[in-house]
């Protein structure tokens, strides 16, 4: 048996370990064969993925550098390379190790093909460009032309080409496209292309020859995708009497229903036949010609589908409407008449109210002639349908409610009725199995709506108590609510119950791709009630889990793309890029990075290590241009559109937080953070391992990081609670007062380098690479400590800002004590943020060694003067906490809760039930006020010296 | 009345209104991805003109030789959309590519034997059953149904390539085979 064959055997055991996650044990596998064979470059690259995979980075990149430096080209260990590299985050170290590797073989096509996708991963797109043309004029296939033709496409709309670049690029696909032999037709995909390369370039005329022909028509009638580039170049063709044409022709004879044909059929009404003004005589003339021909299609359309498909109706509504708009309505009554007969055809249906949402935006006798129609229509409830039409006729009714209508008084009313036809349906629903939802569930989100309405008008909590209550009854019937639950969620954490917003949050089972569109509603401004200083971890955890996803994505979603490439899906992959930017660069990532931050610092000992590690992940999400992927449609929404609608009024604390909240606590902790750490850019540079982000195109502009960190855009701060903007006055003045202090004593780079040197030698036993050791300056000491030969500034009083700060908030904390549970929360915690900050920049005067040689005496005399105060007020506010929290699970607290509840008391929803949520309310606003509390005794003596 | 369109990958950012409906799975990004890469004309989404999503389906091309056909992975709807015909709509269209393009024999789908309601919908597009999958939906356990719940109707109708209606047969409800002898 050949000694390779031999070698192969043993390599079987490593990659099971590997496959199995059993890292350790293939490491030691790897050791063993590697004393046998120690230059093999697999069984080096194999043990540099299990040390990947084992967290062992250091290790890992000596054995990953040995196997690129020997620039190696066997499959297999190309292949485990990639997954190393991939692991520590050099994707642009993979692209040259197979770009020398297909050097070293040329006519190698397979290898071709791995060095254009490892450029594809990278988002190289020039490179992957070139790449796949060489491989098409060596190879002489097509595809490879197509992939120099997407490549091109995606470089020109990649961000970090000036948009100067963008025609160019595009006018070199278009030649790129055209050269090839076989027409593009021949294949869907690369019609798609072309027909998009086509659009971009404004070439109409030359896609209406594609479109035109026979091939391009069927590929049109077949495929949904190319079928909405057809329709768009017709659009921007000024062909729409043309395409109006087309669709009239799909609709009355192949019967199409998609509602795009129709909206193609209805603009083809109102587009002039000429170039003259459009509110010539002439034209309205035409147009009362084309919108009566129009009618008569459409009403024929009615009458032959007629229950069966709301297209025909629907399109007389919208015709009607932008007849209306167009100013040459006929018959003032035509809008009702059509509402009306809509309502009695559809009014059982679902989602008869959306249907009809755009058309009843009415005033003035409309209105009132509506309302009355509405009024009179028959509130009998017997059957399903019925109780549907029930429904649509409350949520129409209210829709168009004036301020002057929402009164206490009326909404009361409203609410009681909306509460009590509930509960008179119910019965409607007794035999469905309990996985089906209720058809009478929108009247409790009817008359939750109500109420939280109620509670925005009179701001007093115990209408949120009876949303709650009804809620939960709600719930009870209709277990699978996902709507009643989101309602919930809002619901607990406005009352400061976040343990139960938690357990609703829970049950609706988000999954994947939900956390990023969905944790908003449990995680945003979490770390009001994290319990992290005491040890409950459970909403630290809850960011861990969420941000999951994250990572999955940047560990799959670009195998998507590849595959798209092979499997030649063209269309799909400028899609895939989209997804997957849009979840790298989601604002709700970075939101949920920033409480997981915030929550950190109160839980662990705040230290350089962690500090250096999040100022760099955080200087990162600084640059990122944020997507934001936050669902906030999912919550149902049914107050009238005079008001704020329900996602506004149960925002916590009333702002919801975007980009302007996250670009504030990032220049926050950036600079507080940045200050404190000896880590300055060039350091960094050398320090960092992996791929930086890719910068756009317009970066090149932007001021100096160290600039941007001081602005206060006036748009940011209006995401901020006065609190929180309290908090940034503080933490700036802070900064303000102890920059120069720090940039005197913060040690030279050299310095740093080395250090960091001597300690990945020790670790791995391996010098650093890039780094070289310069020798002891000759006035450094032997303690990293280095005078600095410039002058040392002044020592200045700390602000005013920062020296008031404690003792003002401990003033708004009575003060929004009195008001509420989440109030008092939110300003115990921003002022235990503010002790934190003080932690942080002053973390390092605490060395008695640093305060003797830099003469720093009195500076650190007045911070600790600053520190006590701060002490002291942080325990009074935890003792105060503690005495609230008493007072929230007693008998009286609960008797509150039952007793507000009374309007929605009756034979159903018992006083029982509703004394069993006043506990858990009441239990859960203990947990958290008494946690806070406690956690910040513990965050005091974690700092106390 | 509603827009059919393609799905596309950045619709899993708007597709909560009809995924956190009980019934309907949310699966990892590969698994829509891993679609989308290779049967992009046969996923496509039904959205109403306000732009919210009212549902989907998922579909892809495979078998060989005479059982080439199209297959129905996922075909759901929100529950404020049912009720007007918008799965059958979607079911059309996925017919008729599987036709067309990709000249499948027939077009088939699991179903759970307890879902009645699925079942006469699936009847009256014209399916039939083709034999019944034990376990099929193991992971799930025996639920109040039963032996219905777990196990699967393998539901087929026959497309234009398939004028003798070979793909299907009149006593599949009788024919059982175990989840491991279906791909």
């Amino acid at each position: 048996m050949s000694s390779f064959a031999a070698l192969e055997r043993q390599l079987r055991p490593i990659y099971d370990s590997l496959d199995t996650g059993s890292n350790k044990s293939a490491v030691v596998a790897c050791n063993k064969l590697l004393k046998k064979h120690p230059g093999n470059e697999l069984v080096k690259a194999l043990k540099a993925l299990a040390l990947v995979r084992l967290q062992k980075v250091e290790e890992s990149l000596v054995l990953c550098d040995e196997v690129l430096a020997s620039k190696p080209t066997d499959d297999a260990v190309l292949t485990a390379m990639m997954h190393v590299l991939r692991g520590l985050g050099r994707n642009i170290d993979t692209v040259t190790m197979f770009e020398e590797a297909f050097k070293q073989q040329p006519s190698n096509e397979e290898l071709g093909a791995q060095t254009f996708f490892a450029n594809v991963r990278a988002g190289h797109w020039k490179s992957a460009q070139q790449i796949a043309t060489r491989m098409h004029k060596q190879f002489h296939e097509d595809r490879y032309l197509y992939w120099s033709v997407i490549s091109t496409v995606l470089q020109a709309n990649d961000t970090t080409t000036p948009s100067s670049m963008k025609n160019l690029l595009y006018k070199l696909a278009h030649r790129l496209i055209t050269s090839g032999k076989a027409p593009s037709y021949v294949h869907t995909d690369r019609f798609h292309l072309h027909l998009s390369i086509l659009r971009e370039l404004e070439l109409y005329d030359e896609a209406r020859v594609l479109l035109d022909h026979d091939v391009g028509k069927s590929i049109c009638a077949a495929n949904l995708a190319c079928d909405e580039l057809r329709r768009d170049i017709t659009k921007l063709q000024n062909r729409q009497k043309q395409e109006g044409e087309f669709a009239e022709s799909k609709i009355v004879e192949k019967g199409d229903r998609n509602w795009l044909e129709f909206l193609s059929f209805l603009d083809a009404v109102f587009i002039p036949d000429t170039e003259t003004d459009q509110s010539s005589e002439a034209f309205k003339t035409a147009c009362l010609d084309r919108m009566e021909h129009a009618r008569q299609v459409l009403e024929k359309i009615s009458e032959k589908d007629g229950k069966k498909d709301r297209s025909g109706p629907l399109a007389l509504l919208e015709l009607e409407k932008r007849s209306r708009s167009h100013d040459v309505k006929q018959d003032d009554q035509r809008l009702l008449t059509l509402l009306k007969s809509y309502l009695e055809q559809f009014g059982d249906k679902a989602c008869c109210y959306e249907d009809l949402q755009p058309y009843v935006v009415l005033n003035g006798d409309d209105l009132s002639s509506w309302t009355s129609f509405l009024e009179s229509i028959p509130s009998s409830i017997t059957t399903i349908n019925e109780l549907q039409r029930r429904i649509n006729v409350h949520k129409l009714l209210r829709f168009n409610l004036a301020i002057s209508q929402l009164t206490l008084e009326a909404e009361t009313t409203r609410a009681s009725l909306y509460f009590t036809e509930y509960l008179q349906a119910l019965p409607l629903g007794a035999n469905l199995p309990n996985t089906e939802l209720q058809p009478a569930d929108d009247l409790a989100i009817l008359a939750g709506c109500a109420y939280v309405n109620l509670w925005t008008i009179s701001k007093e909590e115990k209408y949120l108590y009876i949303a709650a209550s009804l809620l939960e009854y709600g719930l009870l019937k209709s277990n699978a609510s996902f709507l009643m639950r989101l309602m919930l969620v809002r619901i607990y954490r406005l009352l400061g119950a976040p343990t139960l917003a938690l357990e609703h949050y829970r049950a609706i089972q988000t999954k994947q791709v939900q956390h990023d569109t969905l944790s908003h509603f449990i995680l945003s401004r979490a770390s009001t009630f994290s319990l992290a200083a005491t040890g409950d971890l459970t909403f630290a955890t809850e960011c861990l889990e969420t941000s999951q996803i994250y990572l999955s994505n940047s560990q799959e979603t670009a195998d998507f793309v590849v595959r798209a490439f092979t499997g030649e899906k063209y269309s799909q992959i400028p899609e895939f890029i989209a997804f997957e930017d849009h979840l790298d660069n989601s604002l709700q990532r970075d939101i949920i990075k920033m409480e997981h931050v915030r929550m950190r610092f109160t839980h662990e000992i705040v230290n350089s290590d962690i500090m250096d590690l999040e100022l760099i992940e955080l200087k990162f999400i600084f640059d990122r241009n944020h997507h934001d992927n936050r669902d906030f449609q999912i919550l149902p929404d049914y107050q009238p559109r005079s008001i704020p609608n329900f996602n506004d009024q149960t925002m916590l604390f009333g702002r919801g937080e975007g980009h302007g909240w996250l670009m504030i606590l990032l220049r926050m902790y950036i600079r507080a953070l940045q200050q404190s750490s000896d880590l300055d850019d060039t350091v960094e540079e050398k320090l960092l391992i992996g791929d930086r982000p890719k910068l756009a195109a317009d970066s090149g502009n932007k001021a100096p990081l160290r600039d941007r960190l001081r602005e206060r855009p006036q748009e940011d701060l209006a995401e901020l609670t006065p609190d929180e903007v309290a908090l940034l006055d503080f933490t700036t003045g802070l900064a303000d007062w102890l920059g120069c202090y720090h940039d005197y004593i913060r040690p030279p780079p050299s310095v740093v380098l080395a250090e960091a040197a001597k300690q990945s030698e020790l670790k791995t036993g391996h010098p650093l690479k890039g780094v070289e050791i310069p020798p002891t300056p000759p006035n450094g000491s032997a303690n990293g400590h280095h005078k600095k030969d410039e002058e040392a500034p002044a020592i200045t009083e700390p602000p005013e800002v920062v020296v008031n700060y404690f003792n003002t908030m401990k003033a708004r904390f009575a003060e929004a004590q009195q008001s509420s549970v989440v109030d008092a929360l939110h300003v115990a915690t921003l002022i235990q943020e503010a002790f934190i900050f003080l932690v942080i920049e002053t973390l390092r005067f605490k060395s008695a060694s640093v305060v003797k040689i830099y003469k720093l005496n009195s500076l650190v005399q007045s911070f600790k003067a600053i520190k006590t105060n701060a002490t002291e007020v942080l325990k009074e506010i935890s003792a105060s906490l503690g005495k609230q929290s008493d007072r929230e699970s007693t008998a009286e607290a609960r008797k509150v809760f039952t007793e507000s509840c009374s309007p929605i008391v009756t034979p159903e929803v018992t006083h029982d039930f509703i004394l069993n949520i006043a506990k858990k309310v009441g239990d859960a606003r203990k947990k958290v006020l008494e946690g806070v509390g406690k956690g910040m005794t513990r965050v005091c003596s974690n700092h106390s010296q | 009345m509603s827009v059919l369109r393609p799905f596309r990958a950045t619709d899993m950012f708007k597709f909560n209104n009809v995924n956190l409906d009980v019934w309907t799975e949310t699966y990892g990004i590969s698994f829509y991805l891993s679609y989308l890469s290779r049967w992009p004309d046969l996923c496509c989404v039904q959205q109403a003109p306000s732009g919210r999503m009212m549902g989907y389906i998922l579909g892809k091309a495979e078998g060989s030789g005479a059982e080439w056909h199209g297959h129905v992975t996922a075909l759901t709807v929100a529950p404020e959309y049912r009720r007007l015909s918008l799965a059958r709509k979607m079911m059309d269209l996925l017919e008729f590519v599987s036709d067309e393009i990709y000249r499948g024999f027939f077009v088939d789908l699991y179903v759970r034997c307890a879902n009645y309601v699925a079942i006469d919908m699936y009847e009256k597009l014209g399916y039939s059953v083709y034999r019944r999958v034990r376990e099929y939906y193991g992971s799930l356990g025996v639920g109040k149904g039963g032996r219905d719940e777990e196990d699967a109707f393998d539901m087929r109708k026959p497309l234009s390539r398939d004028p003798g209606r070979r793909s299907v047969r009149p006593n599949g409800r009788d024919i059982i085979v175990s989840a491991h002898d279906v791909p």
